[in-house]
């Protein structure tokens, strides 16, 4: 829940809406208090003049008597929760409908004892020196709390709403954008991980987010067609030049028949048409990769039992890793477990196994152990082969899938570099996870297939 | 591949080629001739089919595809036409489906291009000689080695030799085809039923076993390496 209501504040929709949301909130905010304040100082203003108004009544009155009889006159009439008239003689009393103490030039109000109460929101008061006293009048601040109150409530009433509506809006956006972003998303990532068919195919919309869809389309179509223009030329090439080099092959071989036994001419006649044989097996190797690839072995699929496989292939290599000093060994499920069935190619499958076994054979010591097992797990078909050897250094896993790579200390060992880009070829069209972990020591390679079903 | 292969056939075979590549074809017809075939060549599958059906030649070599009929269909009229002279089948390579066709339409055999001549030339052996269902044999022989197939038994120089069942296989595949060469490829599908290309000399391995036990306590040697093709049982 949480993850969610922050991925839904990440989304560019909410942050626009709260962006504007707090735009619209600081104009209206802004415009409202600059209203106010200015509707509060004409207020005032009237308040004071009002108070102006009422001293200058009683400036006509010569003596004490008169003016205390004005007061009382004037605060019979008002409610001194209202408006205020007291008269503070010298002496100290006060006339009026409320008693004031008047210290310095600060006034406190109090209601009399048999009067009505003040009001509750202060008074704006003036204090004039009349005769024989002090004068004071005060006018309530009650319309100015209310004008308060007043523009509090209509700044709510308008903010409010505009929030709800914009924040509301907006995550509907989002959530109807969601599925597409997370749509461009996974495409983002097939294509990352090399799947170069994964496309976002979006139709029916025409905002922004259909075109970015469709530029990563386009971008995958113009990457997949460069790979597989890439692809051809490498098969092409090699197509074209594995005759000519097999015919040298065939040539060489003439000639070191035609030489003296045993002389060096044969020798090097022997060794230059082992190389031509060995340049026939890359390309031989490439092409078959290519046809790998290209997905057509797919269409003979059959359910094909791995423990068969791994056994027959365990048997075939025994001898040839005895022979150079190393321990194959081969695990399978118990008797009685249900066979472990993978839809594939039959002669394919064993060419991983093959594969990975001659691999572990060339680039692990004398003593070294190989693993060959298979087990049915829930998340499929498991085939590993894991050695007991120098494994891989950490970072160059990916690299040694490329075709031709090979390993610094592996250059001068037999191989082509194309063993185990035709395992991964042959995993991706058995839609199998390929898998080179650390077996601490050495290499251990698993096939994940895909669960039956 | 190598001249020393010309020994792997017999000579005079008849042999109809069926190759509109003119590399390719060439690279067929001067490695039979070598060998000391009669070879017939045509590019176009239909100048193909009145030569075929007139039976006149011991093997095929048909290319999937030809101008005029293509290879299919060329098979599928001669065995329509009940003409049952042994076909190998040539495909390119990325047309795996062309070789499951191939068989299906009637070829005996298939092989992928390119190839080496020497796996072309022991599988043309093999389907010239192929044995018309004969008589089962239960007792299979080269000089004095015996192989027994009802008590399994093997012994040479009435010596019994103990093999493991694997190499019992090995060396009965060799027996019943006494004489003629066997490629590696051969021998991986014929005794593990299994079709792969192996980089190391994993046949070697099983070979040398073999060896130890039927050839190398007695005085001569009667399984043969072929440099460059395979091997062969004498005797």
């Amino acid at each position: 829940m949480v993850r969610r209501l922050r991925a839904l504040l990440r989304s560019t929709p909410v942050r626009t809406a709260l962006v504007l949301v707090a735009v619209i909130a600081l104009v209206s905010l802004t415009t409202f208090s600059l209203a106010y304040l200015s509707l509060r100082r004409d207020m005032e203003a009237n308040i004071g003049a009002n108070i102006d108004q009422h001293l200058a009544g009683f400036r006509i009155a010569a003596t004490p008597e008169t003016l205390a009889a004005l007061v009382a006159a004037e605060a019979a009439g008002a409610d001194p929760a209202d408006r205020i008239f007291v008269f503070v003689t010298a002496d100290g009393t006060s006339v009026g409908n409320a008693r004031a103490e008047v210290e310095n030039d600060e006034v406190q109000l109090f209601p009399r004892r048999d009067g009505k109460p003040l009001g509750r929101f202060g008074y704006v008061s003036r204090i004039v020196p009349g005769v024989g006293g002090l004068l004071v009048v005060a006018e309530s601040r009650k319309p100015l709390a209310d004008l308060e109150a007043t523009f509090i409530r209509l700044s709510v009433l308008n903010l409010v709403p505009t929030l709800l509506i914009s924040v509301g809006g907006a995550v509907l956006l989002s959530l109807r954008g969601a599925r597409r972003v997370a749509r461009i998303e996974a495409t983002l990532e097939r294509l990352a991980a090399g799947d170069l068919a994964a496309r976002v195919a979006e139709t029916g919309h025409r905002d922004d987010l259909a075109r970015i869809g469709a530029g990563i389309d386009y971008m995958a179509t113009a990457q997949e067609a460069a790979t597989a223009a890439l692809r051809q030329v490498s098969a092409d090439i090699a197509h074209d030049l594995k005759t000519p080099v097999q015919r040298i092959a065939v040539l060489l071989s003439d000639l070191n028949d035609l030489l003296p036994e045993d002389s060096a001419e044969a020798a090097i006649a022997a060794r230059a048409a082992e190389e031509a044989e060995r340049a026939v097996g890359v390309f031989h190797a490439l092409l078959q990769i290519a046809q790998i690839e290209g997905g057509a072995p797919r269409l003979r699929f059959v359910p094909v039992d791995l423990t068969d496989i791994a056994r027959t292939f365990a048997e075939i290599y025994e001898p040839a890793a005895e022979d150079s000093g190393h321990a194959l060994r081969l695990t399978l499920p118990a008797a009685g477990a249900p066979p472990v069935t993978v839809m594939g190619d039959k002669g394919l499958l064993g060419q991983v196994i093959a594969n990975l076994i001659e691999n572990a054979l060339r680039h692990t010591p004398k003593g070294a152990r190989i693993d060959l097992a298979v087990a049915g797990t829930p998340a499929g078909a498991v085939l590993t082969v894991a050695d007991t050897g120098p494994g891989i250094p950490p970072g160059e896993e990916g690299k040694v899938l490329r075709r031709l790579y090979r390993l610094e200390r592996s250059r001068t060992t037999p191989g082509n570099g194309l063993g185990l880009s035709m395992v991964a070829a042959i995993a991706d069209l058995h839609g199998a996870r390929l898998r080179l972990a650390d077996n601490a020591p050495g290499l251990a390679v698993t096939l994940t297939f895909p669960a039956a079903g | 591949m190598r001249p020393c292969m010309r020994q792997v056939m017999d000579r005079d075979m008849k042999i109809l080629v069926v190759e509109d590549d003119r590399t390719t074809a060439d690279y067929i017809l001067k490695g039979l001739r070598q060998e000391g075939h009669v070879v017939d060549h045509v590019a176009d599958g239909r100048d193909a089919l009145p030569l075929a059906l007139s039976g006149a030649h011991d093997v095929l070599v048909v290319d999937r595809m030809l101008p005029g009929l293509d290879g299919l269909s060329l098979v599928r009229a001669l065995r329509g036409a009940r003409v049952t002279t042994p076909t190998l089948f040539l495909t390119a390579i990325g047309g795996v489906e062309d070789r499951i066709e191939g068989l299906q339409a009637g070829a005996d055999d298939y092989l992928v291009k390119p190839f080496a001549f020497g796996e072309l030339s022991a599988r043309l052996a093999a389907l010239a000689r192929r044995p018309k269902a004969q008589v089962e044999e239960t007792v299979l022989t080269a000089g004095d080695l015996r192989m027994d197939l009802i008590r399994r038994t093997v012994t040479r120089d009435g010596v019994e030799i103990d093999l493991l069942p694997r190499e019992f296989a090995l060396l009965e595949h060799l027996l019943r085809r006494k004489g003629r060469v066997q490629t590696r490829t051969m021998l991986l599908e014929a005794v593990w039923d299994i079709s792969f290309d192996p980089q190391t000399n994993v046949v070697e391995t099983h070979i040398s076993r073999l060896r130890a036990k039927i050839d190398k306590p007695f005085a001569s040697e009667l399984l043969k390496t072929v440099r460059g093709a395979g091997y062969r049982i004498d005797g």
